[in-house]
């Protein structure tokens, strides 16, 4: 794709050029090439197994990239820890399984990173996440542990962790598929304000309902390739490809 | 569902016991069989090991009373306890004694774990060392080779323990590690040690490993027992530990890893804690091994806590009561491999109770 002449280098938060992934002689990531602008928000959907999940782990390289560039606010991730580190710090992640530390309570979960990554002092940063959390609307857990919460909660609790390390990016990895239906409403409204406030957003969701109302973008992923791109009208309303079609009339005969 | 009884008298108790002991004509049978065999040995136990026992006196009183010679262990305790150690210097190695139990103590308490605990235990090793050879401060020098008994049996096996688990750590992340060179190393180490028994370690740590240094360098025999026992220690702890770190869903690398966090920070601020609180019982199991098996230091000619009780009884006169001999040395190795049990379940139910925070 030729998206570099279209955008301006310097408005780019990811861009990923012609990335490779195999896994022995599996080849899971084929040639995908994606511009993620600043601000923008881009939901990648796709049947399991497509390589969604691989490709968000490439961009804070939580997975290696074999073959192509990944470069993040203008870092490339080459290999040596300088570019991990320096990426990792600007990019916060939300797992499906949430990975809050049980051993750690809510707060301590929130003020770890920032406590030894950025040599924050205690009480800034227990001041930092207590305004965390109660933008997650969940600050009277601070002292409980992960294992006391519901999963909807502990979704949040991982939302505002990653906050806490002020990231300009933030990926989400099927965040709402390990919850119960009652509780995807209080985790996709959090990010919905999140959006609001102009983070850069990459999701892995199924729920096609957020995709529709924040997403700038949406990207149709299958067999380790991008089949389709484009805004959530477009690509809902009138998807180009056929395998596109399918997957739709799949998820939303489900929905 | 009822509420639970509040509390159970002690008439209720005895109608449980025996519910459960006689539940069925087979339990019935097991329990009389039992029963029948504890009525016929505690009564002659009693009477060998209080009722006809001398408690004082010479080997001559015990013949003649028939019962257990607890005199024997007045008269040796002292030899028992502390070896060939020079009689008026005694007072060191009960001091040092007090020295090592006390650091245990505090070190048992999760609420102590900060990083001076390391420091009083460098110091603690220290002044032990020199409590115990002496030589400095007006102390006359005590050669390590007239140490033994008890201090001996624990300087062994706590220093032991304490210098094993942080090579245990690094050999246990360098097994888990991708570097391939590491990992191959950190496997052929603890393959190795886990491949030779302590026994041919102690030998070679004694009689092999002084033929690889260069001339004119020697180390202490009871150093190089003690580096055997570390290094063979080392093995079979980085195989639990590495037990514990399986156990931690890799998520929890990732989450740490998404947050910054370098590899150190990872395992000891996220992964260890986690992975060591799974692994306390047979953590604590090898812990009580290394324990007993400092015993098996005799080999090479020091003597520990069991070693100094056969000492003791090498005296022609006593010869006779070694009964009584080894059940003291049994009671004390039962007394600290008890209290290491004891502390493996608090310390589990402790941890699990604070959502494993320390």
């Amino acid at each position: 794709m030729s998206e570099n002449s279209v955008t301006a280098q310097g408005d780019l938060a990811i861009s990923l050029q012609g990335v490779n992934k195999w896994y022995g002689a599996h080849h899971v990531l084929r040639d995908v090439s994606l511009n993620v602008r600043k601000g923008e928000r881009v939901v990648i959907a796709g049947p399991s197994g497509s390589g969604k999940s691989t490709l968000i782990r490439c961009i804070n390289r939580l997975e290696e990239h074999q073959a192509g560039s990944i470069t993040v606010n203008g870092t490339t991730l080459t290999g040596d820890h300088a570019s991990t580190e320096a990426v990792r710090q600007m990019v916060g992640m939300v797992f499906q399984q949430f990975n809050l530390f049980p051993h750690l309570s809510v707060l301590e979960n929130l003020t770890l990173a920032p406590c030894w990554v950025k040599k924050m002092g205690r009480a800034a940063a227990n001041e930092l996440a207590l305004s965390y959390l109660e933008r997650v609307k969940i600050a009277e857990k601070a002292h409980k542990f992960p294992a006391q919460l519901s999963g909807g909660q502990q979704q949040r609790v991982a939302i505002a962790r990653s906050l806490c390390m002020r990231p300009s990016i933030m990926l989400f990895d099927e965040p709402t598929s390990a919850l119960d239906p009652e509780m995807i409403k209080e985790v996709l409204d959090v990010m919905v304000e999140l959006a609001a406030d102009g983070m850069t957003m990459v999701c892995v969701t199924h729920e096609m309902g957020f995709a529709r109302k924040v997403a700038d973008t949406v990207v149709f992923m299958d067999e380790g390739q991008i089949i389709e791109k484009n805004a959530p009208a477009e690509l809902f309303g009138n998807p180009k490809e056929e395998r596109t079609r399918k997957f739709l009339s799949q998820i939303i005969g489900h929905g | 569902m009822p509420a639970p009884p509040k509390a159970i008298g002690l008439n209720q108790g005895w109608l449980n016991w025996g519910r459960h002991l006689f539940a069925s004509p087979g339990h019935a049978l097991l329990s009389l069989l039992i029963l029948g065999g504890l009525a016929k040995i505690v009564p002659s136990l009693i009477e060998w090991g209080l009722v006809k026992a001398v408690w004082s006196g010479g080997p001559a009183d015990c013949r003649a009373a028939g019962g257990a010679c607890w005199a024997f262990v007045g008269e040796k305790f002292r030899l028992i306890l502390f070896g060939i150690y020079p009689h008026d210097q005694q007072w060191r190695p009960s001091l040092a004694i007090v020295l090592f139990l006390a650091m245990l103590l505090v070190s048992a308490n999760p609420k102590f774990w900060r990083r001076w605990l390391f420091w009083m235990w460098a110091s603690g090793l220290v002044v032990s060392a020199l409590l115990m050879w002496g030589g400095i401060a007006g102390l006359p020098f005590v050669a390590d080779d007239r140490w033994g008994g008890l201090p001996l049996t624990l300087i062994l096996s706590t220093a032991g323990i304490v210098l094993s688990f942080p090579l245990a750590l690094l050999l246990a992340l360098g097994r888990r590690s991708s570097l391939p060179a590491l990992r191959s190393l950190s496997i052929a180490y603890i393959e190795f040690w886990r491949g030779v028994p302590l026994v041919s370690v102690l030998f070679m740590a004694s009689v092999m490993f002084p033929l690889f240094l260069p001339e004119g360098i020697s180390i202490d025999k009871l150093l190089r027992a003690q580096l055997g026992i570390i290094l063979f220690t080392a093995a079979y702890l980085a195989e639990n530990v590495r037990g514990g770190l399986q156990a931690i869903p890799v998520g929890q690398s990732d989450a740490a890893d998404a947050l910054g966090l370098g590899y150190w920070q990872k395992m000891r601020l996220v992964i260890l804690p986690q992975a060591l609180r799974l692994v306390i019982p047979p953590l604590v199991g090898q812990f009580i091994t290394t324990f007993k098996d400092t015993s098996l230091v005799v080999v090479i000619g020091l003597y520990d806590l069991l070693s100094s009780t056969k000492m003791a009884l090498s005296d022609p006169q006593w010869r006779a009561f070694y009964v009584e001999g080894y059940l003291v040395a049994a009671a004390i190795y039962f007394l600290f491999t008890h209290l290491m049990s004891r502390y493996s379940r608090y310390l589990e139910r402790r941890l699990a109770s604070s959502g494993g925070s320390v």
